[in-house]
């Protein structure tokens, strides 16, 4: 049978580059033509401690990991220990420590599982080479894509290209990739062990590899947010990591605020000026920011916050990943006001939800929580095709006879909202209640007409969003309802499930669960619930799945319509949702 | 065509006690702007919450009211977004050296071309007279019948430990020097920090007219004061004996944070200009 996924993981202490050699086999996979997903665990702490990076690879599409690898490559005896019992049957173990001595029970599950294990000596191949000693990576690289089958100048060119501009002696890299790949430890058994998918198409380009994170930033580059002000937060941290480096390129105006209650003022202010300004952190930096979330509710200043989730409550698991800030995106801030509240799902969604959740802020004139997971924001995507650009959307009144009292009371809830400059007319945008011309007021009537022309505008803007998206089976048994990155690893799994269900003649299956569907929320305040309700009605076995403790998109239908979720699939130890958990889920 | 001080009149009704400091700000710096021949539409200020926050609804311009210690942030945003407008921050001591004071702190570091207006009246007025850092010691105050415990924020020193751009005190009761330290705290390019000793006969009755005219002094009175002197300016401070108003230091060899960006240098456009679909194509090429 042909293997649909193979899994590839290297592992060792943290800070020695197990991210940039994952990074490095990820793209030179997806250039010989293979489709790729690359997923890091790394401790909080700078050097040592266990990182991993693994990549999965297919000749389809795929955005989710497997829990296990079918290949371990192992830099330290104690990286080794964490993730042996990941590997799977029949899959191989590469180590390239001396000192790397494997206990008895450890050789006992070994051989039960016809796990080869072998000793790669990458340190001494190297300096035998004539490179250094940190150049062993590029030999194991080198020995692993001889086990995978592929032309060894594919690696080389991608290897190349990334050290290019680096102080790096090219020559001794290419050379030591050879070695590896050459190596005469090599056996072809290892290699039959290992079916490497076929190519996708007769193309040696696969589109685009990015992570979430960068998406998210070409997206707001792409729709004109002209200034980024920074406070380092895991994991939307790497956000501010491009965008200086590339503001030079740019010309966007990147600050490094002294905290996050400054970013997001910075930010409002920014965007009451007229440009387009972001700001972006995980649940701790949120909580600062959301007296600035009902400021803007209030001033009805557009206002996008970009919140990428980590696991756990305070500091919790810095470095892992989770979905448990939907309630805090939900509720922050005090008082009653307007919001919308996005999640994105992957690289894809991240570039065009931002852009979406610009124009939101900027026509609707209300803030913006545009959700991430750490899951979404490190990990690498690929994907064929960018999605279109979005056409930019503002909401401002250009003409005079427009230009009347900035919190004028309409039917839509929309005032007219123009850019201050030196030609037009004036005007104060006031967290305090405020009558139609922006002056602070206290009187019943004024406060009650004002405080519903705005909860108008949700109203309005629930009107233009759209229904959450049915994936899978036009006519499921079983609808999985979820949000973020856990659509990853159930379409993932779907696809996966609807072969094996095909080819299974044991009837191992259950067959209530034959055909499977996903209702993925992308715009979730305000609730969208037609399609869900529908299915609801249909009498459709209907299962919750998110990455958090409590269901929290669960309670918010229960909250709107009254719908409580029997099955529930919830995950909230710091992992994301990996295939096996879905399929495992299926199959019982 | 000129700008007239009745420009800046809003239509609302002042709020403030009688006697209260503000009135004679508000009429300063309306004074002011209209002399720099600055429109309200030129202009753009943010203000804290406090009783000079509530000044928010008394000029005519565009103005923000935004939430307690953070209005030095937020007028820093919208000068980033467009130099071309005039950008003034007003707070309270309050709100200054209590909430926020971390963005004063940066802010003067960063060196913004930004005027921070602290309407200093040695009190949180507005919340009925707690104490502030600028709160005598041991004066019985709102839930503090024995006063504070700790000592007092040394304003002046603190400020210029920072090396501002521009440092002054002005008194809320002086009117003309008032409007002539405005003057230079705009034209200043870069970081002004403006300190307002400011009447507040609700809740800092020992601070009368009185006692200012017998205790405040205008440094034009000491002989050779040179402001370019951090040391003369340290000096003139350390002893509150009389209390110096005016220009108390510049620093003219700052460069201004927007100065300083490589990423702006050769740009001829303010950010509110750029917000137009940018082509990605060229970053996009690492990713393939």
């Amino acid at each position: 049978m042909q293997t649909q996924r193979v899994s590839v993981k290297f592992t060792g202490a943290s800070g020695e580059g197990i991210n940039t050699i994952g990074v490095l086999l990820l793209r030179a996979l997806k250039k010989h033509g293979l489709r790729v997903f690359g997923y890091r665990e790394y401790p909080s702490l700078i050097k040592g401690g266990v990182a991993s990076y693994q990549v999965d690879f297919s000749s389809k599409e795929l955005n989710s990991s497997s829990r296990y690898c079918n290949i371990l490559l192992a830099f330290t005896s104690r990286s080794l220990n964490e993730y042996l019992k990941d590997v799977k049957e029949n899959g191989i173990i590469v180590y390239d420590q001396k000192d790397i001595n494997l206990t008895e029970e450890q050789r006992l599950y070994i051989e039960k599982r016809n796990i080869s294990s072998v000793f790669l000596d990458s340190e001494s191949i190297a300096l035998e080479t004539g490179g250094i000693k940190i150049m062993s990576n590029v030999v194991m690289l080198g020995f692993l894509w001889r086990i995978l089958g592929l032309k060894v100048e594919t690696l080389i060119e991608v290897v190349l290209k990334h050290f290019k501009n680096k102080n790096v002696d090219l020559k001794a890299e290419e050379n030591c990739i050879r070695a590896g790949y050459t190596s005469a430890t090599f056996r072809p058994e290892y290699a039959k062990k290992i079916n490497t998918p076929q190519k996708e198409i007769l193309s040696n380009n696969n589109g685009y590899v990015m992570t979430g994170n960068n998406a998210i930033a070409l997206g707001a580059i792409s729709a004109g947010v002209r200034a980024y002000y920074a406070y380092p937060m895991t994991p939307a941290t790497s956000i501010f990591e491009y965008m200086g480096e590339n503001a030079k390129e740019t010309g966007i105006l990147v600050k490094q605020a002294e905290n996050e209650i400054t970013a997001v003022q910075m930010a409002m202010g920014s965007m009451y000026m007229g440009t387009r300004a972001l700001v972006a952190t995980s649940g701790g930096g949120f909580d600062l920011m959301s007296e600035t979330i009902s400021c803007a509710g209030m001033s009805e200043t557009p206002l996008v916050v970009i919140l990428s989730q980590r696991g756990g409550a305070s500091t919790g698991l810095p470095t892992w990943t989770g979905a448990s800030d939907l309630n805090l995106a939900l509720k922050a801030g005090h008082g009653e006001f307007p919001r919308a509240v996005i999640a994105t799902s992957d690289a894809q969604t991240a570039y065009t939800l931002i852009q979406k959740a610009l124009n939101i802020a900027e026509t609707y004139q209300l803030p913006v929580i545009l959700l991430m997971e750490k899951q979404i924001s490190e990990s690498v995507f690929n994907f064929k095709k960018m999605p279109r650009v979005e056409k930019i959307e503002r909401g401002l009144v250009e003409k005079a006879e427009d230009i009347t009292q900035r919190y004028q009371i309409t039917d839509t809830g929309i005032s007219p909202r123009w850019i201050p400059s030196k030609e037009k007319k004036p005007y104060l945008a006031n967290s305090d209640e405020h009558s139609e011309n922006g002056s602070s007021i206290e009187d019943s009537e004024g406060t009650i007409a004002m405080a519903n022309k705005r909860l108008r505008k949700l109203e309005t803007l629930a009107k233009d969003l759209p229904e959450p998206t049915l994936y899978g089976d036009r006519n499921p048994d079983l609808v999985f309802v979820g949000w973020g990155s856990v659509k990853n690893a159930v379409l993932d799994a779907i696809s996966s499930f609807t072969k094996i269900n095909e080819i299974d003649k044991n009837n191992k299956i259950n067959k209530n669960n034959g055909k499977v569907g996903y209702l993925h929320y992308e715009y979730i305040h305000p609730l969208k619930t037609k399609i869900l309700e529908q299915l609801i009605e249909q009498n459709k076995r209907l299962v919750l799945v998110e990455n958090n403790q409590t269901g929290q998109l669960g309670n918010y239908i229960k909250e709107n319509i009254g719908y409580e979720f029997n099955e529930k699939l919830l995950k909230y130890d710091g992992r994301p949702f990996f295939v096996e958990d879905i399929l495992d889920f299926l199959k019982n | 065509m000129s700008v007239k001080i009745t420009d800046y009149n809003s239509p609302n009704t002042p709020t403030w006690c009688p006697g209260c400091g503000n009135y004679a700000i508000h009429a300063s710096l309306k004074k002011t702007l209209s002399e720099l021949n600055i429109s309200p539409s030129e202009l753009f200020m943010s203000f804290d919450i406090g009783c000079n926050g509530n000044g928010a609804d008394m000029i005519n311009t565009y103005a923000f009211k935004g939430l307690h210690g953070r209005s030095i942030p937020l007028a820093v945003g919208a000068h980033l977004a467009n130099r071309r407008m005039t950008t003034i921050a007003d707070i309270g001591d309050g709100g200054c050296f209590h909430e926020g004071l971390d963005h004063l702190v940066h802010a003067i570091r960063s060196n913004y071309n930004i005027t921070i207006l602290i309407h200093n009246n040695a009190n949180f007025a507005l919340t009925t007279g707690q104490a502030t850092v600028s709160t005598p010691k041991r004066k019985p105050m709102y839930g503090l019948p024995e006063g504070i415990p700790e000592r007092n924020l040394d304003v002046p020193e603190f400020i210029l430990s920072l090396d501002p751009s521009f440092y002054a005190r002005a008194y809320s009761g002086n009117l003309i020097q008032m409007g002539e330290i405005f003057k230079s705290a705009i034209e200043n390019k870069g970081c002004s920090v403006v300190e307002i000793l400011q009447l507040c006969p609700s809740y800092n009755k020992e601070f009368t007219p009185q006692w200012a005219n017998e205790n405040i002094k205008e440094i034009k009175e000491v002989e050779n004061y040179n402001a370019d002197s951090l040391e003369n300016a340290r000096d003139i401070v350390v002893n509150n004996s009389p209390l110096y108003t005016g220009i108390i230091y510049r620093n003219k060899n700052l460069p201004t944070f927007y100065d300083s960006l490589d990423s702006r240098k050769n740009s001829l456009t303010e950010l509110v200009d750029e917000v137009k679909v940018h082509d990605i194509k060229k970053l996009l090429k690492y990713f393939e």
